[in-house]
């Protein structure tokens, strides 16, 4: 499914401000769309509570130590 | 320690002198070196990549936004070589805002490879591969994010060790992407990697994400056997191109003959962790440089501003998504690929160096493939926050070094430079140097 077009990608970096270079938006949503369908294989078994911090205890349960 | 008399300040200076228009390794040249004293690094001439500050000083970072910008503190980094008596004796050449892997700058000047100045010397720490492989300085610290120690070290030909996220201070280095950054040394070998990254790591208040994890001595580790290395052969045999994945096994096999015990695994998602690494350092770089990018977007350069521009369409909870699965596959990597061994051996880049010409902006229909592979091997790292050593293993048939890369556990550099000093011992890759 493509769901951005250059257009959508023109207004949603606009209203950050942000004003795209000639020719960049067709490429910014051919990059998108094709990240858009790629699903995590760890995503399913991640459990619900699992928050960003959770990879400092992680860095401390694998260290070498 | 004792410089050898080819690392004097004299003998280095000589060096730049008739290396420099053929490298642009250098952005500036101090007349009296900075740091110096007594110490463990008492004498020993350095220099670093464009974005360490130090009170005072200008720190460019690469770029026409922050040309002639002036620090106004020091480095954790270089506070600590200062302290162990580091000669600081220039500020090099590096990737606009450290985000590119190639080596290429318009604002600058392209910092071209020592072996061959029409080939990339790999980015972003450019002029740290370029003026360790060409032996101007004894060594130079780099930042890491994506590959930026380890593709210059990779493709100049000298060893670069990729610190654990924490493990080294990042306070007063320019920031890209604050989940990944990293800081860590370039040398002429393993050992010396271990003595500079000895004064450097270690807790500091001034880094939130800064490590209370104990230090190892470094050093003395290097004398230890008996590591147990995976590696992906069959893998390596497939996506490697020919010349570099047959340097790459070579140097597996010196290994093992020197003691260590390969085990074969599959290879880690390195396409799935990579993908991750840039979400996040899309997002993060993104949002640092939002105010430049909304005021001045036209003095960035295409490529960068290009990336940057990328950054502000990934969705926040794709970000959040990424930095949510970073613990799983962290444990994931150290519970499967490292189940039975210390470390994992693969190559720094799995093609051969490219040129400036076939990776810069007249590239080609094939230029954003073939910058995709030079740091496809290098970027799944970075996402898991793993420590990383490259070495050179080889040269190709264009005369270019071939690097190899091992991975570790968490906090285990030791181990890297162990296994780096053990392999250095049994080959003599890292003691060639560029003719000229």
């Amino acid at each position: 499914m493509n769901s951005w077009n250059p257009e959508a990608v023109e207004a949603a970096l606009a209203s950050q401000g942000i004003r795209l270079a000639p020719g960049r938006a067709a490429k910014i949503a051919a990059a998108l769309n094709a990240s858009a369908g790629l699903a995590d294989p760890l995503l399913g078994s991640l459990a619900f509570e699992t928050d960003p911090t959770a990879y400092a205890l992680a860095l401390s349960r694998c260290s070498a130590k | 320690m004792s410089v050898a008399a080819d690392f004097s300040v004299e003998a280095c200076r000589e060096r730049i002198a008739r290396w420099q228009p053929r490298i642009n390794a250098f952005n500036r040249l101090e007349n009296t070196p900075l740091g110096g004293g007594a110490g463990p690094l008492a004498g020993v001439p350095l220099a670093h990549k464009d974005m360490f500050y130090r009170a005072g000083q200008v720190s460019n970072c690469g770029s026409k936004i922050r040309r002639g910008w002036v620090a106004s503190e020091t480095s954790t980094a270089l506070e600590r070589l200062d302290a162990a008596g580091a000669l600081q004796i220039g500020t090099l050449n590096m990737a606009e805002f450290a985000y590119g892997p190639t080596g290429h700058n318009e604002h600058w000047g392209d910092c071209c490879n020592p072996w061959n100045p029409d080939y990339i010397t790999g980015g972003s720490s450019s002029g740290s591969g370029a003026a360790v492989a060409a032996r101007l300085v004894f060594g130079a610290l780099g930042s890491d994010t994506g590959g930026s120690v380890r593709i210059p070290a990779a493709a100049c030909g000298v060893t670069g060790l990729n610190t654990t996220w924490g493990r080294v201070s990042r306070a007063g280095a320019m920031p890209l992407s604050h989940s990944l950054d990293t800081v860590g040394p370039l040398a002429g070998s393993a050992e010396d990697c271990a003595r500079i990254l000895q004064v450097i790591a270690g807790f500091d208040p001034k880094d939130l994400v800064s490590s209370r994890e104990p230090v190892d001595d470094y050093l003395s580790a290097l004398a230890d056997k008996g590591l147990r290395v995976s590696i992906s052969t069959s893998w390596i045999e497939r996506n490697a191109e020919a010349e570099v994945a047959s340097a790459v096994l070579a140097a597996a096999r010196a290994l093992r003959s020197a003691g260590t015990t390969l085990v074969e695994v599959e290879p880690p998602e390195f396409d799935q962790l990579s993908a991750h690494c840039i979400t996040v350092m899309q997002s993060e770089a993104s949002a640092q440089h939002a105010p430049w990018m909304r005021e001045r977007p036209g003095d960035y350069s295409a490529a960068v501003r290009a990336r940057l521009e990328a950054g502000f369409a990934v969705p926040a909870a794709a970000y959040l998504e990424a930095l949510r699965l970073r613990g799983a596959w962290l444990e994931r990597f150290c519970s499967r690929t490292l189940s039975d061994a210390d470390l994992y051996l693969l190559p720094a880049m799995n093609v051969r160096v490219p040129t400036r010409e076939q990776t810069g902006a007249r590239g080609g229909a094939g230029m954003p493939k073939l910058l995709a592979e030079v740091s496809r091997l290098t970027r799944w790292v970075n996402y898991l926050g793993v420590p990383a050593l490259v070495l050179p293993c080889g040269f190709d048939s264009n005369g270019l070094p071939i690097g190899l890369q091992l991975v570790a556990r968490p906090f285990a550099e030791a181990t890297l430079l162990r296994a780096g000093h053990g392999l250095q011992r049994a080959t003599d890759w890292h003691r060639r140097v560029p003719p000229g």
